[in-house]
């Protein structure tokens, strides 16, 4: 519950900036933001003034590198040239894999016995990998008949929680919802929101189980791919 | 189309970032990664996670960009706030312990003359004035918990204090913060 009590509100709203309340108030003013405006407007206020402190943390260079992998992470292009000499090795390997799974799950649709997409030019192919660690985790196929999720290794989220898949359209930064991905691993989405396609980002991020209450990530967001003809 | 000229300010730079300009979101990255990164590290106390941290606000950033309400000179404290997020999280990730044998830590948020070092603009002149009239407990457990990302057993620990007397100085204190801070 977020307290009706002006005072008690913006108490909470400060401990929620501050990082103080536990994980699960945390979690509730974190879901009630997206619905309660004023809530929100007592968050910004904390952030915005408390934000002279943060000037008591010594400014430090990032290490090398640290560039080059969000922009991996952010752009469909980096990811298409592997090439370039500011390519962090990790990044290499990642791109390589790619087109490794890529490759197979080519020949996955191929021999799969009920696979109804098939892999014609129209085929489009996303490997999701996670935000943490880079390894490839669900594979999604755009074809004529939706676009198909299945996972590569067992996926399970943490307790209590579901992931959810989300696109984001290219040129755009905000993202729409796909559905709660079952506890199988594997989903179809036979109708689309405009913007999937090629070149549209594929996310999945940790929800409450039914999914985003507000239509929007409120968890992390732990894995990525972009949809790439194939 | 890009403006070279004018892309500056953390503001300008947000809002062409949210319109998905990467070209913005490299120059926000040149401009704001040292201090943010900075943040980061002063909570998570390693430099591997601080660098992770950095990379998973970034990626944040160039995502939600497009949901940040423009409000001139508010672009700044949107960034601060989603890597300290970041940063909490994953030291919540490490079971969030002060690690043993490090006795500075939160040895800034607590010196005597540490509101000294607050920038000279309006806003960190009201916040000074503000957290100078708070009593001294309250005023380095709001420090330790903002800047070192202390929680309260964190706090209990650095201040010597029973944990439910730090939770009462931390809501105190933001209450009387609020008042002060308030028009």
């Amino acid at each position: 519950m977020i307290p009706r009590d002006p005072q008690e509100r913006d108490a909470i709203a400060g401990e929620y900036v501050l990082g103080t309340l536990d994980e699960e108030r945390a979690g509730e003013i974190r879901h009630a933001l997206a619905r309660d405006p004023e809530l929100r407007a007592a968050v910004t206020f904390w952030e915005k003034k408390l934000h002279p402190l943060s000037v008591l943390a010594d400014p430090a260079d990032p290490p090398p590198g640290t560039w080059t992998a969000i922009a991996a992470r952010i752009s469909p292009a980096a990811t298409r040239a592997p090439s370039r000499r500011s390519a962090i090795a990790r990044w290499q390997w990642a791109t390589g894999g790619f087109a490794a799974i890529a490759a197979a799950l080519l020949l996955y649709v191929v021999a799969a016995p009920r696979a109804p997409l098939q892999p014609s030019s129209s085929t489009t192919v996303a490997v999701l990998q996670s935000s943490q660690t880079r390894s490839a985790g669900w594979v999604a196929l755009l074809g004529p008949s939706g676009l198909r999720l299945s996972e590569l290794t067992r996926q399970t989220p943490p307790a209590m929680h579901a992931y959810e898949l989300w696109s984001i359209a290219p040129h755009t930064t905000r993202p729409v919802p796909l559905g709660v991905i079952p506890a199988t691993g594997e989903m179809r989405v036979a109708v689309l929101p405009e913007g999937v396609g090629a070149g549209a980002t594929l996310a999945i991020s940790i929800e409450p189980p039914g999914g985003s209450p507000t239509g929007l990530p409120t968890g992390p967001i732990v894995y990525t791919g972009v949809l790439r003809a194939s | 189309m890009e403006q070279p000229a004018s892309l500056s300010s953390p503001d300008v730079l947000v809002e062409a970032v949210a319109r998905g300009s990467e070209p913005a979101l490299r120059r926000l990255y040149a401009l704001e990664s040292a201090r943010l990164y900075g943040i980061a590290l002063r909570i998570v106390r390693r430099p591997d996670i601080a660098a992770e941290v950095l990379q998973d606000a970034f990626v944040q950033i160039w995502r939600n960009a497009g949901s940040f309400a423009p409000e001139r000179g508010a672009a700044a404290a949107w960034l601060t706030g989603i890597v300290r997020f970041r940063a909490l999280d994953a030291l919540r990730g490490q079971g969030r312990e002060i690690p043993s044998g490090d006795s500075a830590l939160g040895d800034v948020a607590v010196e005597p003359d540490v509101l000294a070092k607050l920038d000279a603009d309006a806003d960190a002149a009201a916040l000074r004035r503000c957290l100078g009239q708070l009593e001294e407990n309250q005023r380095s457990s709001v420090m330790l918990a903002f800047v070192d990302g202390f929680s309260h057993a964190d706090i209990a620990k650095r201040l010597s204090a029973p944990l439910g007397t730090v939770k009462s100085w931390v809501r105190r204190g933001l209450i009387a913060l609020k008042a002060c801070l308030s028009p």
